[in-house]
Parts: structure tokens; sequence; C-alpha cells
């Protein structure tokens, strides 16, 4: 129970400091706007190819976004021995991980849903009668990327050359994530196959606990040195 | 403590060890070549296949084992665990290269494509950028300790994504041929001679395994102690660190 609370407590640090900075807010909007923008243009003109790279552009911009929002919320505790105090609050190291989840996670959803009605924007196209179940696939792909992300930055935040590291490390490790997440969004705006898409959801559910399982238990040993 | 340039040299038993597995080698690919029977659709091509499957089993295995030596390491701390962790690692970067080499050999011609974005390419190339990254990861950490422990969270991570490249060929119905030798028992869709062809060329592959396993752990236990060395007469730097955390 006092664990649980450490848990809101480190998220609720995060989120305060972050609506105080608003440095993760201004740099993943506007880098995954443009993101999205620039995507856009690779695609070309085509409006079929466009609209069946909807999802996969979207997913590319959170992606991108969420690697800058976990690194920050690491870095920003690397000043005047934040981290050191952190690490010395008498919980478990998982409770500062899972906190600093939920702030990521909580960050990448909403900047998803931010993002989702822009890229059907931009990309035209229609959102339709599965937009309960879009959300559901974001929140569930978003977690999965935010454990891995957070996982990984607090690996590398002490370590040299750790902006290119970071997606070196995570990239290859979230994309089953990202794979399973692309082909439920596309289920879903493409073709309208809700069953596809839930069963993809499922899969992508069972990526997620067995992510959530690993980094909670190795955690401990990431922020140890 | 011996010389270490005296230790670095190959002991005697080593080089008889590499000798046999060099004749079992040649033994298996003489098998593999010229005695196993054709295929019935893919013909000699066929032959390929003892090279590719046996090479990824032993590279799965491979890899497995880093994250097992790994995770030994962050339950008894013991050096000797990290060193037997990097050499297996080594030898899993190395054999799942070597699968996806084989498999682009081998797809082109039954497949007629070098590449597809089928699971199991997909996750051994995961597998490969992985441990790309774990190696990355030693090479940036000097502190033996945290290195070790670093990596070791790494090795573990990648292994946790390997059950999904295993079932990949279940999960997702693509491309890539479907396992004609199922682990739980549920039968062997392979020509006998066939089948005894792949595992004494997966037995081989482990030997190859096994051998160079067993040269880079001799190698790493000197370089760990050349480590050692080096960092003992230094007035520690870490020690400070030690009194601020306790």
């Amino acid at each position: 129970m006092n664990d649980l609370r450490a848990v809101l407590w480190v998220a609720r640090k995060d989120l305060l400091q972050e609506s105080r900075s608003k440095a993760v807010t201004v740099a993943t909007v506007f880098f995954s706007a443009v993101t999205l923008g620039v995507l856009a243009f690779a695609f070309g003109e085509n409006p079929l190819l466009l609209r069946e790279g909807a999802m996969g552009a979207l997913w590319v911009a959170l992606a991108f976004a969420g690697v800058i929002s976990a690194a920050q919320s690491w870095q920003a505790d690397l000043e005047d021995g934040a981290l050191e105090a952190l690490l010395v609050w008498p919980v478990p190291r998982a409770a500062v991980y899972l906190g600093k989840l939920l702030a990521n996670w909580g960050l990448m959803t909403a900047l998803g849903a931010l993002l989702l009605p822009v890229a059907a924007g931009l990309y035209g196209a229609p959102l339709g009668p599965g937009l309960l179940l879009l959300l559901l696939v974001i929140a569930a792909g978003t977690l999965g990327f935010a454990l891995i992300a957070v996982f990984y930055a607090g690996l590398t935040a002490n370590l040299r050359a750790r902006e290119s590291l970071l997606p070196v490390l995570m990239f290859p490790v979230v994309v089953p994530i990202l794979l399973a997440a692309v082909r439920a969004s596309n289920a879903i705006v493409g073709s309208g196959d809700l069953a596809l898409a839930d069963a993809w959801l499922r899969l992508l559910v069972g990526f997620d606990l067995v992510y959530a399982v690993v980094c909670l238990a190795l955690f401990r040993f990431v922020v140890e040195a | 403590m011996t010389d270490p340039a005296v230790r670095l040299r190959r002991p005697t038993w080593l080089r008889v060890y590499f000798a046999l597995t060099f004749a079992a080698f040649a033994v298996a690919a003489a098998y593999g070549l010229v005695w196993s029977p054709r295929d019935v659709t893919q013909g000699d091509l066929i032959r390929i296949m003892y090279a590719h499957v046996s090479v990824a089993w032993i590279g799965f295995v491979a890899v497995g084992l880093t994250a097992v030596f790994g995770a030994l390491y962050l339950w008894r701390g013991n050096r000797r665990d990290d060193v037997l962790a990097v050499a297996s690692g080594e030898m899993g970067l190395f054999f799942s290269s070597l699968t996806i080499i084989g498999g682009m050999t081998y797809s082109r011609p039954t497949l007629n494509t070098f590449w597809t974005w089928d699971a199991k390419l997909t996750l051994t190339a995961i597998m490969v950028a992985l441990m790309v990254g774990y190696f990355i990861v030693r090479g940036l950490i000097d502190d033996p300790v945290r290195r070790g422990r670093v990596s070791a969270v790494v090795a573990l991570v990648a292994a946790a994504s390997l059950p999904f490249n295993y079932l990949a060929a279940e999960w997702f119905r693509t491309l890539h041929p479907a396992k004609s030798v199922a682990l739980d028992g549920s039968g062997v869709t392979m020509d006998g001679t066939m089948l005894a062809v792949l595992l004494l060329n997966t037995a081989v592959a482990g030997m190859i395994y096994l051998g160079f396993m067993l040269d880079r752990v001799r190698i790493g236990r000197v370089e760990a102690e050349l480590e050692a060395a080096r960092m003992a007469p230094a007035p520690a730097p870490g020690g400070v660190k030690e009194v601020v955390r306790v």
C-alpha cells in the first residue's frame, strides 16, 4: 500500500515538474507534428497511399516523441543530484520505475489522442466506428513503448553518448509492440476489420505483460550504480 | 598467477578438441552435401537447410545462455559468470548473423526473395541488433561490476524476445516455412535420413560453439585478471561515491 503511494508520488512529481517546465510537451507535440508532416511529404500525393500510411506515420511520430519524453524524465533528475536523492528514498526501486512509467504513459497517451485527429486529417483517413478500440490500441501501444523506453532511459541515464544509445538499444526491443500496434490500428482505420484488430490488440497486451514483468524484475539492477 | 603471455597460449587439449571438431564438421558436411537424399520439391537446395537450421538453433541457444549467465551474474556477482556471458554473447551474435546470411542464401532460390518482413526473419534481425547493443553498452562502461550488471540486464531483455521469435512461425502464418520438427512431441514431418543429418549438423554446430566458448572463456579470464590488476593500485574513485550511497 505504501509502495503504491510511492508510485503515485513519483508520477505526481514528474507530472508536476512537466506542468511547470513544459519541456517534454513543447518538444514532443511540435516534433511529432513535424514528423507527421515530413512523412506525408515522403508518401507523396496518392490519396490511397496516404490513407494506408496514416497509422504507420502516427506510430512513428509517437515512437520518436516517446524517446524524447523518456530520456527527459531521467535527464531532469540528473540535475543537482535529484536522482540520488530519489534513489535513497526507502521504497523499492520498482516504485520509482512505475512512477516514471505512469507519468510517461500518461503523456504519451495524451499525445496519441491529440495526434490521432491530426493524422486522420493530414492523411485523409476516416476514423470511423472503431474509434474507441483505436484509443484502446493507442493506450496499450504507448504502455508497451513507455515500459521499454523508461527502462532503457534509466539504464543509459548516466552513460556517455546516451542520446544516440537510447534509440539503438530500445528500438529493437520495442519492434514487436510497434508492429502489433500498427497492425491493429491499420485493421481499424483501413479495412474496418474489428475482429482482426482485436486479435492484434490481444497480442499487444501480451507483449505488454511480458515486458512489464521483465522490466519490473530487472529494474533494481539498472539504477544501482 | 602465471604469466598471462604463457596462459594465453592455447592448451593442448583444446587444440585436440578443435581438431576433432573439424573432423566432425567434415563428416557432417559430407553427409549434408553428398549422402543425404535430394528433396522432392527443393532438390539439392535442401542441403543449405542443414547448415541454416543447425546454425539458427545454436544461435538461439547461445543468446539464451548469455542471458542465463547474465542472470547468474546478477544473482551471485561472480565475475566468472560475466566472462561466460560475454563468450556466449559473442557466439550468439556470430551465429545469429550467420543465420540471417544462411537464410538469405536459402530463401533466394526457394522462395524467390532475399528478404521478407516475415516475423521470424524480423525477430532474428532484432536479435542481432540486440546483441550489437549488448556489446555497445559493454564498451561504454568502465567499471567491471556495473558493466556486468547492465549488460546482463540487456541480455535478459534480449532473451525475453526469444520465445516470440520461436513461436512467431506459428503466430503469424507468413512466407517462412512452418517448422518441420515440433518440440511438443506432436511429431516430425521430415524424412528420417534428413532428420538424422540435420541433427548431426546441429551437434557439430554445438561442438563449434562449445570450442569457441572454451577458448573465449580462457581469454576472458586473463582479461579479467589484467583489468583487476590495472584497477587495483589506483585510489578507487568509486570509493567516495560508496560512502555517499551508504
